[in-house]
């Protein structure tokens, strides 16, 4: 068994296949450690197609996590939820991590996303501004083969790219098409095409091109769809060891507080010392914290990484909203990818002062499963109930308003008192969502939601609940990122303020969450932390 | 000797429930129906309905008295109650693949399961391949063209 290695990577998501091919490519020796099993994609595949009918909508149901690998996942307890929203985040800890069930939706921060306390006064304002970031941007929408729309007035953010998309963006189907007109004509809305990590119109990373078949969310069965599980192989081509079914429980400090081994638990409960000189910890969001907090010892009382208490804290996500509605028109959603446009422009503007900013996605999943059970109880049968599931399935429309967050200190994740199958305290989360996004909810995104569903002809509109937020699933500030060691966990690399060769890459760092969905620029900061990794590895 | 009995005893009454779900079913639903899709449903039903025989024989008998193979013509005379919640129950399998909505039904089958049937011309069945890369952008059909299944 490896028990040494020059860095050491934790997870085999995509921020740490990211990262641990940055090393591999400069030269360094890469051991990587994954708490979950390494399966096929047809077996996912097979998954996904043998569940019953109610049980396709939920993303992780064709996942079933190994007993020593809990991730959440219907009636197991893992993740707890306290506080007054709950918080019910869905990941994946298999080899290749939660893009496995990822959308692919790809949309970047703008300037002003990461500057929210000096042009609003809330919330935090990024260590370093866009430009600094814009490079990265570019690395991680070629790594990943991010397809994107070449007109200005399509893109996001609205500013001059540096460069290319490396292709052309996805076409969206003639519903789609028809809403973005709508929304042009009728609201002077722009519904523009998502940036994505899907192959357009062409092979890309030795995966094919998408064929539209419209499973992105829970797998894509081709791999058209970048998931970092298509990377593994290549990893270890390039001389990577992969130690899967090994879940790290322990990080270990050293003289200079430096991070000296990681300590693991195999499949049969035996426990392994692995030393190495650059840790990179890329569990996610709950995981990395999670395992932070176990690892206190002596040096550390309050946990890795956490003389400044904020471990845990300032947990993010995109609360989101849905909105169900029929239209008299058919839109015909479902032919392509499950995300393929969105409103993003409704994202910036003065009144983030106020309240949260929201970004509107028309989904695009087949809806033929969702209004099954309404076309099966409107009690028709024969030809009347074939038109009855052909009328629903093209004429019911799925939009979703995602809002950005502020970190506060209260959103906290703790280690619970109960256990999972290793003996390992599992994650707890208090979740709030705040009045910064109920205040949008109510006074922003619920009118425009409902200006949208008139503008379509919709005939059922109903507002969302102030109450009710379900959780986007991009998890986001439980590491969180600044200049300042007394505020903030990591530096602008994503390293540790306390510990020199320890970065904790990932959502965890973001300082703010914006509207769109975050792994692009999670990924970029990881390429961020592998440049300052490498030349602290080569003594620059 | 008996015991040799049993097992071609209980084979031929399967077959003869799977042979009469076959043709229960063929009145509910109008449309190419699998015989192995059928099979799994009838096996489900058994085990869930002690009386399944009968409910079956019922609904053939309904839809011989009106002298109609079309669902249209005879559903009506189902008597509102046990039998009519079992005829939406084999409807609703047929169509769904499933034995019920909730998330631990049994599956029947997934991409035999008509629900994706009406709109097989505009909306894929996720997971399998609907069209040429980039190449899903056609005109939107009428409500009215419902395809032949
Ligand atoms: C249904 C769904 C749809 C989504 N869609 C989008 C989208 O469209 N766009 C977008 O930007 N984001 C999306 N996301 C979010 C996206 O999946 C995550 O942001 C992304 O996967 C995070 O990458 P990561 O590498 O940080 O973590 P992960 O992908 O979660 O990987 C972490 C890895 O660490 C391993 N690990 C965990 N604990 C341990 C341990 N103790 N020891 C060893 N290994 C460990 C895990 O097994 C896993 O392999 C979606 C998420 C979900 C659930
Ligand atoms: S539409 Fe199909 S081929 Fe394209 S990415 Fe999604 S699942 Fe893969």
């Amino acid at each position: 068994m490896t028990s040494s290695s020059q860095v050491i990577v934790v997870g085999t998501g995509v921020v740490g296949s990211v990262i641990a091919e940055h090393c591999l490519d400069a030269g360094l020796e890469v051991l990587m450690i994954e708490a979950g099993p390494r399966v096929s994609r047809a077996q996912i595949v097979e998954n996904y197609r043998n569940l019953p009918l109610g049980a396709k909508p939920d993303a992780t149901a064709s996942y079933p996590p190994a007993d020593w690998a809990p991730h959440p996942f219907h009636g197991l307890e893992h993740l707890e939820s306290t506080g007054p929203n709950k918080y019910d985040p869905t990941y994946i800890r298999y080899a290749g991590g939660s893009t496995w069930h990822w959308a692919g939706t790809s949309w970047r921060l703008t300037p002003e996303d990461m500057q929210l306390r000096s042009r609003y006064g809330v919330g935090r304002d990024w260590a370093f501004d866009y430009e600094t970031l814009d490079p990265y941007y570019n690395m991680t929408e070629r790594k990943l083969g991010i397809c994107g729309p070449a007109d200005p007035l399509d893109q996001w953010p609205r500013r001059d790219r540096s460069m290319p998309y490396p292709m052309p963006h996805l076409p969206l189907s003639q519903g789609e098409r028809k809403f973005t007109e709508v929304m042009q004509t009728k609201l002077g809305l722009r519904n523009v095409p998502v940036a994505q990590a899907r192959n357009s119109g062409m092979p890309y990373d030795d995966r094919p091109a998408c064929c539209a078949n419209n499973n992105c969310v829970p797998v894509c069965p081709v791999g058209a769809k970048y998931d970092a599980a298509t990377s593994l192989n290549r990893l270890e081509a390039k001389g990577a060891t992969i130690l899967d079914n090994s879940v790290v429980y322990r990080v270990e400090t050293g003289e200079g507080n430096r991070i000296v081994a990681v300590h693991y638990y195999d499949r049969d409960k035996t426990s392994h010392r692995v030393t190495g000189e650059h840790f990179v910890i890329a569990c996610n969001g709950v995981e990395t914290p999670r395992l932070m907090l176990m690892s206190a010892d002596d040096r550390n009382p309050n946990g890795i990484a956490n003389s400044s208490d904020q471990v845990g804290r300032n947990m993010m996500d995109h609360p989101q909203q849905g909105y169900t509605f029929t239209t008299t028109e058919p839109y015909w959603l479902g032919a392509g990818p499950v995300v393929n446009s969105g409103i993003m422009e409704t994202s910036q503007g003065d009144f983030r002062r106020d309240h949260a900013a929201v970004y509107f996605r028309l989904n695009n999943f087949a809806r033929n499963r969702d209004i099954a059970k309404r076309a099966m109880a409107s009690g028709k049968v024969g030809r009347a109930l074939d038109e009855e599931i052909r009328r629903l399935t093209a004429t019911s429309l799925n939009v979703v308003a995602a809002f950005e967050m502020l970190p506060d200190p209260n959103n906290r994740l703790t280690l619970s008192a109960q256990k999972d199958w290793l003996g390992l305290p599992r994650p707890s989360v208090y979740w709030d969502v705040g009045d910064y996004v109920r205040r949008s909810s109510v006074e922003y995104s619920n009118p425009l939601a409902q200006r949208i569903a008139e503008a379509v002809g919709a005939t059922d509109f109903k507002p969302a609940s102030p109450e009710k937020f379900s959780t986007s699933k991009h998890i986001m500030g439980g590491t969180i990122m600044g200049n300042d060691a007394a505020t903030s966990v990591v530096d602008r690399h994503s390293r540790t303020h306390d510990h020199a060769n320890l970065y904790l890459p990932g959502g965890g760092a973001m300082a703010s969450t914006a509207c769109g969905n975050s792994t692009i620029t999670m990924t970029a900061m990881a390429f961020m932390a592998a440049e300052a990794l490498v030349s602290e590895a080569k003594g620059a | 000797m008996l015991a040799s009995a049993m097992p071609s005893f209980t084979f031929a009454a399967t077959q003869d429930i799977e042979s009469r779900f076959m043709g229960a079913s063929q009145l509910l639903v109008n449309h190419d129906l699998s015989p192995a899709v059928g099979a799994r449903i009838a096996a489900f039903a058994q085990a869930s309905y002690p009386n399944l025989g009968d409910m079956l024989d019922r609904i053939t008998e309904t839809a011989a008295t009106r002298g109609a193979s079309r669902v249209e013509d005879f559903f009506d005379a189902i008597p509102e109650g046990e039998l009519r919640d079992f005829a939406f129950w084999v409807i609703s399998a047929w169509y769904t693949g499933s034995s019920s909505g909730d998330r631990d039904a049994t599956l029947f089958t997934y991409e035999e399961a008509l629900l994706y049937q009406p709109t097989i011309d505009m909306v894929p069945i996720p997971t399998f391949g609907f069209s040429a890369p980039n190449a899903w952008g056609n005109d939107l059909y009428p409500l009215t063209d419902l395809p032949r299944f």
